[in-house]
């Protein structure tokens, strides 16, 4: 009953959120890449909210065009991770025998490496050059090189690299969910009503099981967008001058004694955003799972 | 009780086969050949040069044979050399392992210091005052950014008040101390990295103690203790927590991979000469043999304390390993 209260608070967050990376372009009073070097490091004031950072960009309109990318990359993410886990899952629940152990075998692999020594491992690869490499094809090529500026490849294996080290949760979900379901006897009349395989999942057991990957996945979104600053904090997520809340940290901590403002509002935005998502998550379990 | 674990370590062998799996794919996902960095930009090397070597080096065969062979000599401890040193990469790993392992080992203690108090005494009544503060703490802390929470340490007690040092494991003049001051000196040194550490999984852990100890206390047996006029700490730390602890040991076991995890980025944070920043380092230099065996080590030691928290649970609790010994439900 109490956390309601909070969820809702929650959802509101979310909701602004959502709104303040649209609205960006609007909201934003200065341009975020506007590099002006007679106002690096200003402390805050009236013109500028949140202070300025190196270059004297605004950080406030940084900030606010930072929410688009860690919020895309939240929810793509998380996109890329529920659709792998649903697919593994309900094939590891539904088929069992050898396709059910090797799959869960690989889910407790990929649970028990640490996941940032994977993810650095696969940024170290350099997928992005692979992804670039598209665009030299004979005939999708140009429409890869559309596709690449519109949306930097680093920005596209940032998104595809954290869902694919965070489905593992979903997939567990999914696998218990429909092991039980299986037994149930809805499934076994649409069985004998001489359903197929493909209509027996896909109209019968998922949609009784979204319960759950629709909590895992609110959780996840903050999971991921704390997953993306850590990377871009480390020098490895997206690239400056792109801004996101994650590198604003990153080049704020060269100026760490003398410009705390550069450390402490990226710090606030991803502390509010994280716990938004993760109490609204918390909210639909209590409102729907009990 | 030995039936149960050799049970548990003969189901470590998929996961393990799963590992070297993926380390194996990466290598090969890397740009470049083996052979390019001393040959590439050598004209003098010939086409057949090149080839001779890739077939001392067994490049020519086909993939399941050099995967074969690589395990061999990963089963060896033979990990190649760095491409940044030419040292062996064992070598780098184990210089590098102590000082992670230490400091992961002491947060360990400091959380568990922290989170079972806290969990026990929120449990003991739920929705109270303590319960709800502690609550909305266990929730911002869940959702803390840990390297933002490092900075922030560093900022105010490093930097601001000059309380303690931010980086390094040891001060400038470490070499002229005598032994007490060193052992005092490193500890100082330790102060935040450890805290920052602890606090990650401190939240999670005061919950699930939380949870736990709230059906613990729920039992009869509970109540017996309490009409036979025990004092309260007895009732909770004794008769209550020895059964709340149990999922606590298998939470432990499963936060591992985070705690290996993060010291990446603490050791990064407050250049701490660690494992972490080792894999850092590796990753920015695109030294592909560290990285593998990092991910590799990295998994294994997830592995072992998973392993020793679940002969810690086998220990405490018999219902599991004699549940399991007569092929019982687990």
């Amino acid at each position: 009953m109490r956390m309601d209260r909070f969820s809702r608070w929650g959802l509101c967050i979310v909701l602004g959120l959502l709104v303040v990376a649209v609205a960006a372009p609007w909201l934003a009073p200065y341009d975020p890449m506007a590099v002006s070097l007679p106002d690096a490091l200003l402390p805050p004031s009236a013109s500028h909210w949140l202070g300025t950072d190196q270059l004297g960009r605004d950080v406030l309109s940084r900030l606010i065009y930072g929410s688009r990318i860690s919020l895309s990359i939240g929810f793509i993410a998380v996109g890329v991770a529920v659709s792998v886990g649903i697919v593994v899952g309900a094939s590891a629940g539904f088929f069992g025998g050898w396709v059910d152990s090797v799959l869960m075998r690989l889910v407790d692999t990929l649970l028990s490496v640490p996941t940032i020594f994977l993810l650095l491992a696969i940024i170290a690869v350099d997928p992005a050059e692979r992804l670039l490499a598209l665009t030299s094809w004979p005939v999708l090529g140009p429409f890869f090189r559309a596709c690449f500026q519109w949306v930097d490849p680093r920005i596209v294996v940032l998104m595809a690299a954290i869902g694919l080290m965070s489905w593992m949760g979903v997939a567990r979900l999914v696998r218990a969910e429909i092991l039980s379901l299986k037994e149930r006897e809805f499934v076994l009349a649409a069985r004998v009503l001489g359903a197929s395989r493909w209509r027996l999942i896909t109209t019968h057991l998922l949609p009784n099981a979204m319960g759950p990957v629709l909590v895992s996945a609110t959780l996840g979104v903050g999971g991921a967008i704390l997953t993306e600053s850590v990377l871009s904090y480390l020098g490895l997520g997206v690239q400056p001058p792109t801004p996101s809340w994650g590198n604003i940290l990153n080049e704020g901590r060269v100026a760490l004694g003398v410009a705390w403002w550069l450390t402490l509002s990226p710090g606030l935005c991803i502390l509010v955003t994280v716990l938004a998502f993760n109490l609204l998550g918390e909210g639909i379990r209590d409102r729907f799972l009990r | 009780m030995s039936a149960y674990l050799v049970r548990r370590m003969l189901g470590l062998i998929p996961v393990l086969v799963w590992i070297t799996i993926l380390s194996f794919g990466m290598i090969h996902l890397a740009p470049g050949k083996p052979t390019d960095a001393a040959m590439q930009f050598n004209p003098r090397v010939s086409l057949e040069a090149r080839e001779r070597i890739a077939k001392l080096y067994g490049l020519d065969q086909p993939l399941h044979r050099q995967y074969l062979s690589w395990l061999g000599r990963i089963g060896r401890m033979d990990f190649g050399r760095s491409f940044l040193d030419d040292r062996p990469v064992l070598d780098k790993i184990l210089e590098r392992l102590p000082v992670t392992v230490s400091i992961n080992l002491l947060s360990l203690g400091l959380v568990l210091l922290l989170a079972v108090p806290l969990g026990v005494f929120a449990a003991v009544r739920p929705h109270a005052l303590f319960d709800r503060v502690t609550t909305v703490l266990v929730f911002i802390g869940y959702s803390m950014p840990a390297f933002w929470l490092a900075l922030l340490c560093m900022a105010y007690f490093g930097v601001q008040l000059r309380w303690l040092p931010i980086s390094g494991l040891h001060s400038l003049d470490y070499e002229s101390f005598g032994l007490l001051h060193r052992g005092l000196d490193t500890a100082w040194h330790l102060v935040l990295p450890v805290l920052v550490t602890a606090f990650v999984s401190l939240a999670a852990l005061s919950r699930y103690t939380r949870s736990s100890m709230v059906e613990v206390l729920r039992q009869d047996y509970i109540r017996t203790a309490r009409a036979k006029g025990l004092t309260e700490l007895r009732v909770l730390f004794h008769h209550g927590l020895r059964n709340g602890l149990l999922p606590i040991l298998t939470i432990l076991g499963l936060s591992l991979p985070d705690l290996i995890g993060g010291s990446v980025i603490s050791e990064t944070i407050f250049s701490i000469p660690g494992m972490g920043r080792l894999f850092y380092d590796a990753v920015m230099a695109r030294d592909y043999p560290v990285v593998m065996a990092l991910v590799t080590v990295g998994a294994i030691l997830t592995m072992l304390g998973n392993f020793l928290a679940d002969a810690a649970y086998a220990v405490a609790d018999p219902r599991i390993r004699l549940g399991q010994a007569s092929g019982g439900v687990a």
